[in-house]
Parts: structure tokens; C-alpha cells; sequence
């Protein structure tokens, strides 16, 4: 696993690496950066999978870089002095926001909520960046209806019949999204004001209907959850 | 022969101002206001008098004598034709150059000046003088005003002799009138004037408008005094064009300061083309009615009302506060001067220029308090966000970051450190209400900014002095937060320190400051000039200096180079 610390204050990214390192044991390996675009370079030479972004550094705003990297597949968690701007940071897309100063609970803390499988919805997401040649584009939350897998991409369904391509994985998205999205199968996600009704087909198999009438399927292991939650 | 009526034809402002007083003796102050504004060709309905005469209408000219002590000899006959009851004593005005005894019906009635005699020279008389007929010789019908006297002086002139009849009291009263008016209206401009006077000395600002508004002022005063000396001084005729000369003088002053006076209070921007134009004007109509004295200084009000009416026009185009109230000022001005003659219509209309120029001041004061009220403001924010460097987020929350590490991993560091971060926060609190701090202090600002960063960063800052002078004084925390910009933009040096070296140079005209940091520079994508650390610097220099200050920050070969130039004179 490869962690990438963007922090310009030395201590600062020692601590957080200390901690870092302690957390996960021996199997991570981790960068450091002191500056934007020593960060933006070494995020383009490594898959990374977790970045700790300090939101100022020397001066420069780190929500420039912020747009820049929430559209990547990688997770965020922005350790910032700046905790008025937590709100902003979550409707970005950001998997946690540790305010400084900070001590090594809650840095676990924002590290369990990355290892845990389950979802732990901070309901503050508003926007989901997505790459468009060069630049970033916000998609609303709002405008997405479902969102496909597709390899190591996803796909995200616009209520508009757009279709935009995201680089986080379903699992990555799954953890930030608000509760309204659910997980329907291993490819899909749903948002529930879409669903219409479960249909079953010949040969026991699971459909979601949603309200334009779209067929979506439903894995076999979320059926009884799914049929649960209609109700 | 002309009918008696020619008295009230003529507009005579004096004589207007005396039957408005006889009608509406009541409402006269009312009636005064309302002329401001209205047209008076009506008047001349309303007059009435108490004398009704006739008077030979072909003026005497040419009764000069060839020789320069020749008597001249002047009979005019006039016809009483209807006397007002109860007018009381006749009286006679004569106007006239010279020294002459009167003679009504052949009867003395009285002698101005003293005619020159065998070797005596000539006591000039004054040009306006009144006569009383004794009432036996006052009955209606025909009668001989006879002017025996002599003239040495203006001979070339060729002004002829007048003759008026009225009663005796309403002659004399009739000025006292309106110099009551006149006098109370230079005595508010004298008033005005020392105030402005008094104000100018008194001001720190020394502002051009308040001492150029008080000039107008006082030479209104004089120029209403002047104008009307005539009524308690006796000026000998031959002194009679100084008079007019110094009123001609005064008006070309008045019109040359109004017009500037607007275009320092306007902004007005090509200041020096329309006021040589309005030189070179005045000058041209100075000398295209040369001893017309009366029609030169009505033109030189035109030029005066037209270049201010450019001037205010603009003003108000350009949508400046009090524009548009002067202009209707000016517009008003020319009506009233348009349609009153002249020595009464100029005051009026330089009166209400007057007024609206009080009144641009009065807004003018009125800014002034603002922008006072906002540099208070302004200070007020400076200590706020001197202050506000210590407990900013970043900062704060940074530091208190690095103090738990270092607590946490060497506790005795920690000491250190917070001691350091004590100190800087002790430092910030004594100087936080000072405009201007001794240099000393502000570099020991700087020294513990350095040792608390250097915590923090984990990088060895090294501090140099060079040829600090300790009386001096500089604006708290500038040279601070140019320290504060070093360590941003500077890469940590692999090896050693990032080197700050602050230096002192005293010149005969300016100060200056130069910190050096060497090291390696951070690419700087924005520019830094406009940054938030040095709009404060250029605030603060601006407070303590105004624009006597040089701020210039650039990149050197050894690493950054600011510098601050203080100009102790112009």
C-alpha cells in the first residue's frame, strides 16, 4: 500500500508519519511531499492509494489540489488547521477531514473508516469530481441516478441520460456516498429514489426496476436486504 | 424737454432698491428675496415719487472754458410740476465733476469743493452731492439750477452735469438703505473670510481650498466696501476712477479665484489650460473696454460665470457631490445678473456663487470627517489583524501540532519551544496598539518567529544585523511578515541554515530597510506583490508615512531581496 503525506511543516509530516506507519504495520509504504506541486508530481509517478493533504501549504490554497485529486481513484483525507473548511472538504468528496491539532485516535479513526469495508456515510457529499480531458468537472450528487462498475473505472448514470466516467472504484464510492445510495450488486449502485419495484424472473433471477423502467440486477446476496428495505 | 419719468427709467439700483422699500416697507425682506429670483422689468409700474419735474434734457457739455482756470458757468432749467404733500424740504442732488457753488433761482444753496481762485489751487468737490432749497423758493413752476465752479482735473472727461429734485430726506435716506444691506452682507463674507483664515493656520491639512476660499471671501468684503465707500467718504472727483479701478482690480481677481477655486474642489483636470485661457480673456476685455469700467467688469463676471458653469457642468457629469447645486448656483446667478444692472445684480449673483461655494465646503468638511473616521477604522483593523497573525488557524493550530509532537517525543524541547512561542506572543501583545515600534523590538519579534519556526519546521533559521540603528522606528510587524513570507517561500536548505539578514541604510532624503533571505526560492506561481502579508506592509507603511515610502520586493541571486524606503523629505 502507498501513502502519500503532502504537509509542509516537517514535524508536522513526521508525526503523521510516525502514526501512519504504526497503523498499518510494515506493508505500506509512504511518500512525502512539502509542496503542491512536489505532491501533484509524485501522485502522478505513484499509484497512490491513500493521500493526506494538508489544505495550506506555504501559502498556497490546497483546494486547488483538492479538485485536483478527488477525481482520482485514490482516497483523500485532508489533515487541515483550517477545521471551518471540514463542510467544504466533505462536499468535495473527501473520505475524512482530521482537524489539527490532532493526536493518534483520530488519526486511526480516519484510517479504519479507509480499511473498513463498511460503509460510513458523513452524508455531506454534494458534488463527485470527475476528469474531463484536463480539467475537473463536478457532477451533483443530486443528478446521479445509478453508477456501474466497469473494471477499475465507474460509471456514473445522470439523470439527463449522460454518462460520465469516475476513476475511484464502486467500493471507493460506496464509502463516501450518502445513505440514499445503496449497493444493489457487485457492479451496481442505486440511488433508492430511483427504484420502482423488484422484479423476479424466470430462473430465480433478481431485477430492480426503476421508475423510467430501466432493468438493473440485483445480486443474489443483497436480494433479501434489498426486498427488506422496499417494504 | 424729458418728463420727470426719466428718473425712474433709468435703472438706477439705488433708487430701485428705495421705492421697493417705500412699497413694501412691510414685506421689504420677502419682496429682497424674491427679486433673487424673478424678473423686475415690472418695476418701474410701481415707482412712484414725491417730486414730479422737468428737466432741460440736453446735457450741458462743453461749458468748459478753453483756459485750465476758466470759471465755467452752467444754468439748467428744471420745472416743478407737482409736489406730494407733507414730502418735507426739497432737495437737490447734483452730479458733476469739479469744484462749484449751486444756485437755485440765483440763490446759494450751498458750494462743493472750492473753486480754484487768483493763485489758489482748486479743493476738489466729490462727484454726488446733495443741496437743500430753502422751501419759499420751492414753489411749482420754472426754475434755474445754476452750477458756477471750476474744473482742472479730467477736463478730457466730458461728463456733464445732472441735476435731480426729491425730497430732501428720502435723498439722504435712500443710500443709508441700502448700505444697510450691503454692509450686512460684507460683514457675514468678513466674518467668513477670517474664519477660513483661521482655519487654514489652524489645520494640520493646509488645504489650498480653505486659504482660497477665505481670499474670495475677504475680496468680496472689499470689493462690497469699495463699492459703496462712495456714500460716507467724500472722494474728491479727481480720485473718482480710483475708485472704480480698484473695484475693476478686485472683480478680475474674484473672477480669476471662483473659476479656480471650483476646479480644486472639482478635480477639474486641465486646470492650467482653462485658467490661462481665462487669463488671457480677461486681459483681452480689459483691454477692448478700457475705462468702461462698469462694462468691463460685467464681462469679466461672464467669463467668470461661464468658465465655472464649464467647470460645475462637468463636475456634475462626472457626477461629483455638490456639481449639480452649483451649476443651478451659477444658472441662477446669470438670471438675477441678467436682468438686474449691474452693481447691484453682480453681488446678488457673486452671493449666491458664494453660497454654493460654502456649501461645496461644508461637504467637503463633511468628507474629511469620513475619511478621518475611516483612517480610524483603518488603524483599528491593522491592530486586529496584527493580532489576528498569532491566532490565525494556520498558525495557531500548526504550532500547538508541532508543540504536542514535541511534548510527546522530547519534552524538553518542548519547554524550549513554548517558551520561544511565549516570548513572540508577549512581543505581539505590547505592540499590538502601537503605529510605530522601536526597530529593536521588531527585530526580536522576528528572532523568536524564527526560533518558533524553527521547531516547527525543522529547519535552522540563522538572524544578521547590519548597521541597525536603535533610535529608529518602523511600523509593527512589517519587517516580521516579510520574514514570515521568507520562510514560506524558501525550500529547506539540505544542509545549514536559511540565512535573514536585515540591514540599515540612512541617506540625506530616506531610510532604508533591505532583508536578504538566502536560500533556494519556491516556485511562485501567483505573483507576490499583491499578496495579503504585503498589502498590510503598504498599509501600514501608508499610516505612518503616506506616500513618502518605497516598497519593493524581487528575487536576487543569493535568494530574496526586500526592500523599504522611507523618504524623510521630499
Amino acid at each position: 500500500m502507498k501513502i502519500l503525506i503532502i504537509e509542509d511543516e516537517a514535524r508536522i509530516a513526521k508525526r503523521i508519519e510516525r502514526m501512519t506507519r504504526d497503523f498499518f504495520d510494515k506493508d505500506v509504504q509512504i511518500l512525502l511531499s512539502d509542496s503542491v506541486e512536489n505532491g501533484l508530481h509524485t501522485i502522478d509517478q505513484n499509484a497512490i492509494d491513500l493521500l493526506l493533504l494538508d489544505l495550506n501549504l506555504n501559502g498556497e490554497d490546497g483546494f486547488d489540489v483538492l479538485q485536483n485529486v478527488v477525481a482520482r481513484s485514490f482516497q483523500t483525507i485532508i489533515i487541515s488547521a483550517y477545521t471551518d473548511k471540514a463542510i467544504t472538504a466533505f462536499n468535495y468528496g473527501v473520505l475524512d477531514f482530521v482537524g489539527k491539532p490532532f493526536d493518534e485516535n483520530r488519526l486511526s479513526q480516519a484510517f479504519k473508516r479507509f480499511t473498513s469495508p463498511e460503509k460510513q456515510p458523513n452524508g455531506d457529499l454534494q458534488f463527485l469530481a470527475v476528469k474531463k480531458g484536463k480539467t475537473i468537472k463536478l457532477v451533483p450528487i443530486k443528478e446521479i441516478r445509478y453508477i456501474k462498475g466497469a473494471g477499475i473505472y465507474t460509471e456514473l448514470y445522470l439523470s439527463d441520460g449522460r454518462i460520465e466516467l469516475h476513476d475511484k472504484s464502486l467500493e471507493s464510492l460506496e464509502k463516501l456516498l450518502p445513505p440514499t445510495f445503496e449497493r444493489i450488486h457487485k457492479s451496481y449502485i442505486l440511488c433508492w429514489n430511483e427504484a420502482d419495484k423488484l422484479v423476479v424472473e424466470a430462473g430465480g433471477r433478481y431485477n430492480m426496476l426503476l421508475k423510467n423502467g430501466e432493468l438493473l440486477p440485483v445480486g443474489r446476496s443483497k436480494y433479501k436486504e434489498i426486498k427488506h428495505k422496499l417494504i | 424737454m424729458q418728463t420727470a419719468l426719466r428718473a425712474f427709467e433709468m435703472h438706477f439700483p439705488i433708487r430701485y432698491l428705495f421705492y421697493l422699500y417705500l412699497m413694501y416697507r412691510f414685506t421689504f425682506f420677502t419682496a429682497f428675496l424674491l427679486l433673487l429670483f424673478t424678473s423686475c422689468k415690472q418695476y418701474t409700474d410701481y415707482v412712484k415719487s414725491d417730486v414730479t419735474y422737468y428737466v432741460d434734457d440736453d446735457r450741458p457739455q462743453n461749458y468748459l472754458g478753453k483756459s485750465e482756470e476758466a470759471v465755467f458757468k452752467v444754468p439748467i432749467e428744471v420745472e416743478l410740476i407737482k409736489r406730494e404733500n407733507n414730502t418735507g424740504t426739497l432737495g437737490l442732488q447734483v452730479s458733476g465733476f469739479g469744484a462749484f457753488d449751486v444756485y437755485w433761482d440765483g440763490v446759494f444753496v450751498g458750494s462743493n469743493g472750492q473753486m480754484a481762485k487768483f493763485g489758489q489751487p482748486e479743493i476738489p468737490g466729490t462727484e454726488t452731492t446733495y443741496y437743500q432749497i430753502p422751501e419759499k423758493l420751492s414753489n411749482l413752476g420754472k426754475h434755474i439750477v445754476t452750477v458756477v465752479g471750476t474744473q482742472t482735473e479730467f477736463r478730457e472727461a466730458g461728463r456733464g452735469i445732472d441735476v435731480k429734485l426729491e425730497s430732501f430726506l428720502r435723498l439722504h435716506r435712500a443710500p443709508l438703505i441700502v448700505m444697510s444691506f450691503m454692509n450686512l452682507m460684507a460683514g457675514a463674507f468678513l466674518i467668513a473670510a477670517i474664519y477660513y483664515f483661521f482655519l487654514y493656520i489652524n489645520s494640520t491639512r493646509k488645504e489650498a481650498t480653505v486659504l482660497l476660499f477665505g481670499i474670495i471671501c475677504l475680496l468680496f468684503f472689499c470689493l462690497l466696501i469699495i463699492e459703496y465707500v462712495k456714500f460716507y467718504v467724500d472722494i474728491p472727483y479727481n480720485q473718482f476712477y480710483t475708485r472704480l479701478q480698484i473695484v475693476g482690480a478686485l472683480t478680475f481677481a474674484l473672477s480669476m479665484l471662483v473659476p479656480w477655486y471650483f476646479m480644486l474642489q472639482f478635480e477639474f483636470e486641465k486646470k492650467r489650460l482653462f485658467l490661462s485661457l481665462l487669463f488671457i480673456s480677461l486681459i483681452v476685455i480689459y483691454i477692448c473696454y478700457y475705462e468702461h469700467y462698469d462694462i468691463t467688469a460685467i464681462y469679466f463676471s461672464y467669463a467668470m460665470c461661464l468658465v465655472s458653469l464649464i467647470i460645475a457642468t462637468n463636475a456634475a457629469i462626472r457626477k461629483i457631490k455638490g456639481g449639480l447645486i452649483v451649476v443651478v448656483g451659477l444658472l441662477i446667478s446669470i438670471v438675477v445678473n441678467r436682468y438686474i444692472f449691474y452693481d447691484f445684480g453682480l453681488f446678488i449673483a457673486f452671493t449666491i456663487i458664494v453660497l454654493s461655494m460654502l456649501y461645496l465646503h461644508t461637504i467637503r468638511a463633511k468628507a474629511i470627517e469620513e475619511a478621518h473616521n475611516a483612517s480610524l477604522l483603518l488603524s483599528s483593523r491593522l491592530q486586529l489583524e496584527l493580532i489576528k497573525k498569532n491566532i490565525q488557524p494556520h498558525f495557531l493550530r500548526n504550532t500547538l501540532t508541532s508543540l504536542i509532537d514535541w511534548v510527546e517525543e522530547s519534552p524538553q524541547q518542548g519547554v524550549v519551544f513554548i517558551r520561544a512561542l511565549a516570548d513572540e506572543f508577549d512581543i505581539m501583545n505590547s505592540i499590538a496598539e502601537d503605529t510605530l515600534i522601536p526597530i529593536k523590538e521588531e527585530i526580536e519579534l522576528c528572532r523568536k518567529h524564527l526560533e518558533v519556526m524553527s521547531f516547527r519546521k525543522e529547519v535552522c533559521y540563522d538572524w544578521e544585523e547590519k548597521n541597525i540603528d536603535e533610535n529608529e522606528e518602523i511600523p509593527p510587524a512589517i519587517i516580521h511578515t516579510i520574514v514570515e513570507n521568507g520562510i514560506t517561500h524558501s525550500l529547506p536548505p539540505k544542509e545549514g541554515c536559511i540565512h535573514f539578514c536585515l540591514s540599515f541604510t540612512k541617506e540625506k532624503y530616506h531610510k532604508e530597510y533591505s532583508l536578504l533571505t538566502i536560500a533556494k526560492n519556491r516556485n511562485r506561481k501567483k505573483d507576490g506583490s499583491n499578496g495579503t502579508g504585503f498589502k498590510y506592509i503598504k498599509t501600514r507603511l501608508n499610516e505612518s508615512y503616506g506616500n513618502n515610502w518605497q516598497f519593493d520586493s524581487h528575487e536576487a541571486e543569493e535568494g530574496w531581496v526586500t526592500t523599504i524606503k522611507i523618504f524623510t523629505k521630499k
